[in-house]
């Protein structure tokens, strides 16, 4: 338990750090690579969790292919090497209003929810084949509208890459 | 219940000391193994092209990696003035990081089938002849490879070079377009063995040749991950990534001394790993016949031959394959694997629950030839579609 | 969790030998860089032409598509796991739902998102009747030949 704590401790360090970098950096791929980081702690933090598989997910299709769209985007349009710019918008006091309410609220939620709860350390082990179980009944809706939702995506991609 | 025995009752000292050895082991198996590779990749082609090859840094020239990789330590260390400082110290170690940790799910030993479970003892625990077996087993592979592709990606960003950029460019569009089908043909094994842990998928083959995956699963499987293989990795005749006609050096162009030896290693690190997932995901691991005395001892033997005999195949599809142009790439995997190992996952799962359920064997293959013939037909139609469109397209420019 | 621990081991010895590796070159090797050596590299010439800054979108479109495939993907592992016991309703399931990315995966086939090489009817045949050496070749330091050539004609003419 102890040796949880210490690797809680490390990685949150880590994905804060790497968020504040994101927001203040003023290279476009670092901010980019900040957010892979910030990813990547994050699902380090889910194996702490024992959600193995979510972690994997995290990894695969954060990290392994919307992250890698992010820096093909990057590399389509511009990325300029070297030179820095401005990337704070001007009306960046009110995001960052915006930002500390939305963080306030989730707090405030999980506060709320979760109390002083403890995390059980011997619980049930969540293995992969139980989240087949609940994505096979519970959510078997959801999940088939998951393919449509990505062939709207898909085709708004197609549309936006089309040359007329 | 997964998981490496060794840690079942608790983590103490003696268990973290057998850790620390296997991980030890593991990592110098992979240094030296690569140091190997490299020797038995430049003998065996020039022995493919009637040349001699290595042959004066120790016996058979078999030092000569060690003696290249110590002259990469004396070398100047550049970096174009343009280059992007940060990310470009960061790559190599994405590139060898990733290599190093694919190798951590792979079982090198242990007997298994007719009774025992593929667990030795040492100092009186039991544990897995492998570095770890988390019960995402395999889906740390895939995991690695697709952080891998950073390594390259942001090498080739980072030099702040044409030659580079196109190569990194190219590559991380290659590296993604065969994850899908790398990642879909490991599907199936794993439909077959019912579980994600290598150890268990290796425990799913024992008890002779025909329980090997690569048999049960119809050959089909094997070939689409084995191309989609050499293409993650980079190897003739998948190397556009560092074409060197074309592109000079790839990625690594503005890469010198100790940082592109590190590169170096890492693809060939890469190349033994994925060698030896093969074998455990389709070629039972180490199963093999025990001769005579140590059950220990064959396993592990069996295993390295297998993957012997992937590298060999590994430099013979150099030594033997032309590179494919950039479109030729990208078809094949995206118009021929994935439509078909899509299909073949499907048919595989029918296959299995037919057996299980005992359905009606008309019905059962009718349904699945129906899916077919329609995915096809559908499938062709979208082809011709598209060569219209990309016809059109052309015309007008 | 304690699965991960030398998984996490193996991770820290990569890192530690990359960077005693590089701390090692770095006391090795010397350090005497000059403009030319840290220019780009461009084959011996000199950067003449900036880096391109924009790549073809089709690549785009290839890791658009690699998203959907890579979520199916997450969605197959645990439905692999468990294909005995969700029988046919699992199955017909992910008929469905590989069915549907099926489905958009020909519309982008269909779209030419995925065509890359050249047209068929547009390569052009390596060699043509127009072809001739007259049209390829460009005849270097023609004009003072021709007026030695002339030169020598008149000569032997008189």
């Amino acid at each position: 338990m102890v040796a949880q704590n210490i690797f809680f401790g490390i990685l949150s360090a880590i994905v804060i750090v790497s968020a504040l970098r994101m927001v203040t950096t003023r290279n476009i791929v670092h901010a980019a690579l900040y957010l892979v980081a910030v990813l990547a702690g994050l699902g380090a933090l889910y194996v702490l969790l024992t959600a193995e598989f979510v972690a994997t997910t995290q990894v695969l299709v954060y990290i392994g292919a919307v992250m890698v769209l992010f820096l093909f985007g990057i590399m389509l349009t511009k990325a300029p090497l070297g030179n820095e710019m401005e990337m704070t918008g001007k009306q960046w006091p009110l995001a960052a209003l915006v930002a500390a309410l939305l963080g306030g609220v989730t707090i405030y939620s999980l506060l709320n929810g979760f109390g002083s709860d403890r995390l059980v350390t011997d619980g049930p082990v969540y293995r992969t084949a139980d989240v087949s179980d609940e994505v096979f009944s519970t959510y078997i809706i959801p999940f088939e509208a998951v393919s449509v939702l990505l062939l709207a995506a898909l085709i708004g991609a197609i549309v936006l890459a089309r040359k007329d | 219940m997964t998981g490496d025995p060794l840690f079942i009752d608790g983590v103490d000292l003696v268990d973290i000391g057998i850790m620390a050895a296997k991980v030890l082991v593991a990592f110098t198996f992979l240094l030296v193994a690569t140091m190997f590779m490299v020797w038995f990749e430049r003998k065996l082609i020039s022995d493919m092209q009637n040349r001699i090859g290595p042959n004066v840094a120790g016996p058979w020239g078999l030092l000569q990696t060690f003696a290249d990789g110590v002259k990469f330590f004396f070398k100047e260390d550049l970096r174009p003035e343009n280059a992007d400082p940060l990310v470009f110290r960061l790559a190599p170690y994405i590139a060898a990081v990733t290599a190093f940790l694919s190798f951590a799910v792979v079982p090198i030993g242990g007997s298994f089938g007719s009774g025992s479970s593929g667990t030795v003892t040492i100092f009186g625990r039991e544990t897995y002849l492998q570095v770890a077996d988390p019960p995402i087993g395999i889906l740390l592979l895939l995991a690695m490879s697709s952080i891998a592709v950073y390594g390259v990606m942001l090498a080739g960003w980072a030099s702040g070079s044409k030659y580079p950029l196109i190569g990194s460019v190219r590559a991380s569009a290659q590296a993604i377009s065969y994850e899908a089908a790398l990642g879909m043909a490991t599907v199936v094994v794993v439909i077959l063995a019912g579980t994600l842990s290598t150890h268990g998928i290796v425990a799913a083959q024992a008890g002779g040749i025909t329980r090997w995956f690569v048999l049960s699963s119809g050959v089909v499987p094997f070939i689409v991950f084995l191309i989609a293989a050499t293409a993650e990795l980079n190897r003739p005749p998948f190397d556009l990534v560092e074409a060197e006609q074309e592109l000079v050096g790839g990625f690594h162009t503005e890469y010198s001394s100790i940082r592109f030896a590190l590169f170096f290693l890492a693809e060939f690190m890469n190349v033994i790993t994925m060698s030896a997932i093969m074998v455990t995901l389709f070629f039972g691991g180490p199963a093999g016949p025990i001769l005579f005395g140590m059950t220990w001892f064959w396993p592990t033997v069996w295993f390295l031959l297998k993957v012997l005999a992937f590298l060999f195949v590994f430099v013979w599809f150099r030594a033997t394959l032309p590179r494919l142009r950039y479109d030729q790439l990208m078809h094949l995997g995206w118009k021929l694997l994935i439509p078909l190992i899509l299909f073949w996952l499907m048919f595989i799962s029918l296959k299995e629950l037919r057996a299980a359920n005992d359905w009606n064997w008309i019905a059962t293959y009718g349904a699945a030839f129906i899916a077919l013939a329609i995915g096809t037909a559908l499938l062709l139609a979208g082809l011709r579609a598209g060569d219209r469109a990309f016809q059109d397209e052309l015309e007008e420019a | 969790m304690e699965q991960y621990l030398p998984v996490l081991t193996l991770g820290v010895l990569g890192v530690l030998f990359v960077l005693l590796s590089i701390v090692a070159s770095r006391l090795l090797a010397p350090e005497r860089a000059t403009v030319a050596k840290r220019s780009a590299y461009e084959c011996g010439v000199t950067e003449q032409v900036a880096i391109p800054e924009r790549f073809p979108v089709k690549f785009y479109l290839v890791a658009m598509l690699f998203i959907m495939f890579d979520i199916e993907i997450v969605f197959l592992y645990p439905w692999a796991v468990a294909n005995d016991e969700l029988g046919l309703f699992g199955l017909v399931a992910m008929t469905i739902f590989a069915g549907i990315f099926f489905l958009s995966f020909v519309y982008e086939l269909a779209k030419g998102g995925l065509n890359w090489g050249p047209g068929r009817q547009l390569i052009t045949p390596a060699t043509s009747p127009e072809r001739t050496t007259t049209s390829t070749i460009r005849k270097v330091g023609l004009e003072g030949r021709i007026e030695i050539e002339t030169a020598a004609d008149d000569s032997e003419a008189a």
